[in-house]
């Protein structure tokens, strides 16, 4: 009896394991040494200009090995001017390795440059900056002026849409899917702006290797079904305990509405050490703007509570707060790679949202999506965001 | 969940944070153009400070003529035999820590500086032992055989002999003419060749600069411009000469991609002869534009001994390298020797 057991253990071991010997093999023909089956072609060097300071009479650029073979930095140039330049700690870069490349330079405020890089093959990169200023350096004073364009940007808006919650309250069923489905419309819109924007940042300073796009799909996918899995333990937890199923689905909601205001934090306080005045400006009108709807998201699935004023305020801070955390890791850490992911789990919490939101309506609503109150709000919902988009 | 949080927790950390190699803890001190003082652990990139280790010497290249292995017919006339070998496949450092696939006559960018007098009867001994075909192409007055256009040389050992009359008194380009003309030219493929008039020109401190570009990143733009290709040089290495002595300078702009290049020299004015082709200058300035294989020949001397500046006022050709400085020292012989324009 025993020994039959074993062998028929060992069996199963066996048949698992020599499919994955073979799968190795024919891995190790495919790409090992001498094997000739493939030629990748002739790598090329490349390299990405990360970040650009501006500091008292001297330009740094920190420079990241971003291909697939090592590279020397041989020569800086600034608008195409070739200028004497130190690089720490030395010019050999491994793969992903980084140098800072000091150019002495007489740069003129709000003035726009292109700093140039050239490696020992005689190519030449760059990257434009669209208005020198100076590099911000950490100080309690500039930490104190994040968290107040945080706030501004992402707490008080929230905190305002939630206003809306005693006329959700006061209105019938139909009008409150409409809502929903208004709310679940302007989400949308958010999420794809949070892709499309992390398409342009992995677009202008990603470098290739990282496969911009399918880095936004990758992290957006996953933090998807992170959250969905999260979300649905939360929901059916609140069957059981005294969370309701509305005051989960608004968590969530300020969850994913939260990771997308880190976002947004990130994309200001970025602008801001990059020194694009009027760019930054821009985002900090338009976002606080748009993100009184994401109060009215909060409110939506909430308007069927009572005694929800704390379990509100406490939302509005989750959803908003992250702004300033945005803002605070976007002016002082900005780094090309951290801004797509973030944006990207952004999206992807929306997303989850978004699905979530349908679903509560359809159960709400009699097993039905197809309402002219759900079509009509998911619609409207979506040109109200586009129609600010335009105006701000 | 967890982990793909702490995986992308774990690479945000790696791409904010820079990875460095071990820090270097000796200090290099190095001075900007504008004279600012700067102190590195790293390294310093610098094509005008650093001692540069380039192959090719820009000095020596300035005062080397080649006349030839001189001969005399049976009517009397000189026969002048040159060798120009072709290569495509050497690779050079044409400024600090910058490698280039330079293609060459004679091993060099440009190639030699071959001299012959008008009349003299010039033989050059075209070799290829590049990869790709070539050729030479003279400027000046030759049979339609001799012309190194519709003759292509083939690699590996091809060869060619080109012959033909010395003529018309000048400074006159020699380069490949092979198709894509752009790439045999850029690549380094061109020469300078003068022929001196029978009446020799009066004696002089006699130089030739073959002002030039390199596009490192085949972008059809120029990444460097130089007097004789590398970038610099001449700023780094000043170029010494004496006080009221002749200067003479065989200029020949062989610039690709840009339509004009120019030649400005610092306090002073020269003559300039157009093409060399004429005894009398046209001009008397401290600044001539030259288009493409435009050239000609100018003289100066200096009277105030000291440090000057001589560059293309196409000032971005200047910051990307064709700057020189000429070091004007004091001639202890005095000027009796000295003599021109007989
Ligand atoms: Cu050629």
């Amino acid at each position: 009896m025993e020994v039959s057991n074993t062998s028929s253990k060992g069996k199963l071991i066996a048949s698992g394991v020599i499919p994955f010997a073979f799968l190795i093999i024919l891995i190790a023909y495919i790409f090992g040494p001498g094997s000739e089956l493939l030629d990748l072609g002739i790598p090329l060097p490349e390299i990405t200009m990360e970040k650009v300071d501006f500091l008292d009479s001297e330009i740094q650029v920190t420079v990241r090995n971003t291909g697939p073979i090592s590279v020397e930095i041989a020569m800086a140039d600034v608008n195409d001017r070739i200028q004497p330049a130190a690089v720490e700690p030395d010019r050999y870069l491994e793969r992903y390795e980084t140098a800072l490349v000091r150019i002495p330079f007489e740069w003129n405020d709000a003035e726009p440059y292109i700093v140039g890089i050239t490696i020992e093959d005689g190519t030449r990169f760059e990257k434009e900056i669209e208005a020198a200023a100076p590099a911000l350096e950490p100080s309690f004073e500039l930490l104190g002026f994040f968290a107040i364009i945080g706030t501004y940007v992402g707490i008080i808006p929230v905190m305002i849409g939630l206003l809306w919650l005693p006329f959700i309250k006061r209105i019938s069923k139909q009008k409150y899917h409409f809502f929903l489905a208004l709310t679940a419309g302007l989400l949308l819109f958010l999420a794809i702006d949070s892709v499309e924007e992390a398409l342009d940042v992995s677009n202008e300073s990603l470098a290739g290797s990282f496969n911009g796009v399918l880095l936004v799909a990758t992290v957006l996918i996953l933090s998807f079904l992170g959250l969905y899995y999260t979300g649905e333990k939360l929901v059916s937890r609140a069957k059981s305990s005294r969370i309701t199923k509305p005051v989960a689905i608004a968590l969530m909601i300020s969850i994913g509405i939260g990771l997308h205001n880190f976002g947004e934090g990130l994309a200001i306080g970025a602008a801001v050490g990059l020194g694009s005045i009027a760019f930054s400006t821009f985002l900090i009108i338009g976002f606080a703007l748009h993100n009184t709807t994401e109060g009215l998201a909060i409110a939506a699935p909430m308007s069927r509570e009572k005694k929800v004023i704390g379990k509100l305020a406490a939302m509005g801070l989750i959803a908003g707060a992250p702004a300033i955390f945005g803002a605070w890791i976007g002016g002082f850490v900005y780094s090309p790679f951290t801004s797509v992911v973030f944006l990207s789990i952004g999206a992807g919490a929306i997303f989850q949202v978004i699905i979530t939101i349908l679903k509560w309506i359809r159960e709400q609503g009699d097993k039905n999506l197809s309402s002219a109150a759900v079509a009509s709000g998911f619609a409207i919902g979506m040109v109200i965001m586009y129609l600010t988009s335009i105006l701000v | 969940m967890i982990l793909a949080i702490t995986i992308l927790i774990g690479i945000s950390v790696i791409m904010i944070f820079p990875i460095g190699s071990q820090a270097q803890t000796e200090e290099n001190i190095f001075v900007t153009h504008s004279g600012a003082v700067v102190k590195t652990t790293g390294e310093v990139l610098d094509p005008l400070y650093t001692s540069a280790t380039v192959e090719f010497d820009p000095m020596e290249y300035l005062r080397d003529f080649n006349y030839g292995r001189i001969s005399q017919l049976e009517d009397g006339t000189v026969l002048r035999e040159y060798t120009i070998i072709a290569n495509d496949d050497e690779i050079m450092e044409v400024s600090p820590g910058i490698f280039y696939n330079v293609w060459t006559f004679n091993g060099t960018v440009p190639g030699p500086t071959i001299r012959a007098t008008e009349g003299d009867i010039v033989r050059v001994k075209f070799i290829n032992n590049g990869e790709k075909e070539h050729t030479i192409h003279f400027h000046g007055i030759h049979p339609a055989g001799m012309d190194g256009v519709f003759e292509p040389v083939g690699g590996n050992g091809g060869q060619f002999v080109y012959e033909f009359e010395a003529g018309p008194v000048g400074v006159h380009p020699y380069h490949c003419h092979v198709m894509p003309l752009e790439e045999h030219i850029v690549h380094g493929l061109y020469g300078v060749f003068i022929v001196d008039p029978k009446e020799e020109r009066p004696p002089a401190d006699e130089m030739v600069m073959v002002l030039n570009g390199l596009d490192t990143d085949f972008d059809t733009e120029n990444n460097f411009y130089a007097a004789n290709t590398i970038p610099f040089y001449y700023q780094h290495h000043p170029i010494q000469i004496n006080t009221n002595e002749l200067i003479r300078i065989y200029v020949v702009n062989m610039v690709e991609f840009d339509p004009i290049n120019n030649f400005h020299l610092h306090g002073n004015l020269y003559k300039y002869y157009p093409t060399g082709t004429d005894i009398v200058p046209s001009f008397y300035t401290d600044m001539i534009t030259l288009s493409q294989t435009e050239r000609g020949i100018m003289e100066f001397e200096y009277q105030y001994p000291g440090k000057y500046l001589f560059h293309a006022h196409k000032v971005e050709f200047s910051e990307k390298g064709w700057v020189g400085i000429f070091m004007v020292n004091e001639n202890k012989e005095g000027t009796e020797d000295v003599k021109y324009g007989s």
